[in-house]
């Protein structure tokens, strides 16, 4: 998978991500929107899950800091 | 790699322990010059850089470090994968780290770090972090000097370094602005600086309302509490699909900056901002004063100089003029501050004084992994020459250090001295000793310190200026 190759040094923090697609004004606000109809579209189980559970970085892989 | 015919293979050949965070970049600091090994990765994200306009402008501005490939033989595992290239850096004179600056020296090196950050995703880069450790200072102009920190951008890419920019730079900065609290402690406390959840505990209610608290500290906090076990692969992934781009980076970039620009900190009135304009300190000692520091300065030429309670600064910028570098600390940040702000306006030979906030009752220590990643002050360069004007009595009555214990102090720090000591008589004397219980501090006397002094230092110079209650003293460490 190609993201798994351009994971940066430094952990940018998920909750701070998604912080960027409110703070970036017009052009975020588009994609905001879609990220959150694919979350809304995979609650309701008409769409699945991008990565398989197996995949997923266990919690204390994710991390949360910098560096 | 073999080093180039005629390239002399640096001593102590190892890597700079504060620089192992990156592992595409390591520096490596000898006698010769400071250098930066690369990874293969960093060597091509190095090539695009070196390629850019970017480069060529803004190190012409000073405003980004000096920089070329060099050839120098490097140990193999100084990175994973060996070294595909290495880089020469200009040297920085003296380095300092954020808990030693001032607000407005922390702000400008944050909006340095998002111009540049700006500029880089303008040429299809992007800085791939975001401390204030990247930022050096000369004299009082800052200087990035993290090359390794710029990447090639991917598109759908966020800005990896958006939440260090918040815990390093804008809650250190808002803390200051908003509340009056100095960000010092809190940055020297962590080197991870203040997390957004901690931020927005100690922020108040009223502070909500303020520019970028709700977004940057409230949002950002309860976002990290609701997703922050969330797969950060996940996210990434998902905002790729969403269409997140470039445009999105450069838009919040250009806020922060704003938001930074905007940030201010309204000066307190301490009891040393205006020390250096007191009328106790007569006309005529301040010219003896001078005319002994410069001509102790002239005679030394010393590569660097430190000015310990510096205050306004006038006795480092005289000693500038005959040091190649001058660090004037204080303990008293708005002073510092203040000082900061008139040298930013001077030229020569002001350009040569970098202002620090410093307590030398409480120095900066080792810290951070193994305790070497920042070292402690004296560790970064030792002066050879200090001046130490009107401070002893500070130090010896006011934080209670024995005299023999601040001359002992200077003994290991510098060679050459210049030391004010102001006797009991001294009305500022007069006044710290009647705070104190029965007037004690029986060390405190002239007599005794120069007993303690001659013991340490060979006395050159011995002056006593008109107003009779201070004696300045030049003088060299023994062995």
């Amino acid at each position: 998978m190609l993201y798994t190759t351009i994971l940066a040094y430094l952990d940018p923090g998920t909750g701070s991500m998604l912080v960027q697609l409110l703070v970036g004004g017009v052009a975020a606000a588009g994609v905001a929107l879609k990220l959150y109809w694919h979350r809304f579209l995979r609650l309701l189980r008409i769409r699945k899950d991008d990565v398989p559970p197996s995949e997923r970085p266990t919690r204390a892989e994710a991390g949360d800091g910098p560096g | 790699m073999a080093p180039a015919e005629g390239v002399s293979e640096p001593n102590l050949l190892s890597a700079e322990p504060g620089s192992y965070r990156d592992p595409d970049s390591r520096v490596i600091v000898t006698q010769e010059g400071v250098y930066r090994a690369l990874s293969q990765s960093g060597l091509e994200d190095w090539q695009v850089l070196h390629g850019s306009e970017l480069f060529a402008d803004e190190v012409a501005r000073g405003r980004l470090i000096a920089t070329e490939a060099t050839e120098l033989a490097v140990p193999d595992d100084l990175l994973t994968g060996g070294a595909a290239g290495v880089l020469a850096h200009e040297r920085i004179p003296f380095v300092s780290y954020p808990y030693e600056w001032t607000f407005g020296m922390l702000r400008e090196a944050g909006l340095l770090q998002l111009d540049l950050l700006d500029r880089a995703l303008g040429e299809q880069m992007i800085l791939k972090d975001s401390t204030p450790y990247n930022v050096q200072w000369r004299g009082a102009t800052p200087v990035f000097v993290d090359i390794g920190s710029f990447e090639r951008h991917r598109e759908s890419e966020p800005w990896i370094g958006y939440r260090q920019f918040c815990t390093l730079f804008l809650f250190p900065l808002m803390f200051q602005a908003y509340r009056d609290v100095p960000f010092h402690p809190w940055l020297r406390g962590s080197l991870e600086g203040i997390s957004p959840v901690e931020a927005a505990a100690v922020l108040s209610l009223r502070d909500r309302f303020r520019r970028g608290v709700p977004m940057h500290v409230a949002l950002h906090a309860r976002m990290e509490r609701r997703h922050g076990s969330d797969s950060g692969r996940e996210v990434k992934e998902n905002l790729r699909q969403a269409g997140f781009k470039v445009e999105i980076v450069r838009a919040n970039v250009r806020k922060m900056r704003k938001l930074v620009e905007r940030l201010q900190w309204k000066l307190p009135d301490t009891a040393w901002t205006g020390y250096g304009a007191d009328p106790g300190y007569a006309d005529e000692d301040r010219k003896a004063k001078e005319r002994f520091v410069a001509a102790a300065a002239e005679r030394r030429t010393p590569a660097l100089t430190w000015d310990l309670g510096t205050n306004d600064g006038n006795y480092a910028r005289i000693a500038a003029r005959s040091s190649d570098y001058v660090i004037a600390m204080d303990a008293d940040h708005a002073t510092v501050e203040q000082l900061y702000r008139a040298l930013r306006g001077e030229g020569a030979p002001a350009d040569k004084v970098l202002p620090l906030v410093i307590d030398l009752c409480d120095p900066s220590p080792d810290r951070g992994w193994r305790n070497l990643e920042r070292p402690a002050l004296a560790k970064r360069g030792k002066p050879q020459l200090t001046l130490c004007l009107a401070l002893i009595h500070h130090l010896s009555i006011t934080r209670n250090v024995p005299v023999r214990e601040v001359v002992a102090w200077l003994a290991t720090l510098t060679s050459g001295l210049v030391i004010e000591f102001p006797t009991r008589e001294d009305p500022m004397v007069k006044r710290l000793l009647a705070a104190k219980r029965d007037e004690g501090h029986a060390d405190y006397d002239l007599a005794h310190f120069e007993r303690c002094l001659e013991e340490r230092f060979e006395v050159q110079n011995r002056l006593e200026l008109p107003s009779g209650t201070r004696v300045l003293f030049e003088a060299t460490a023994r062995g």
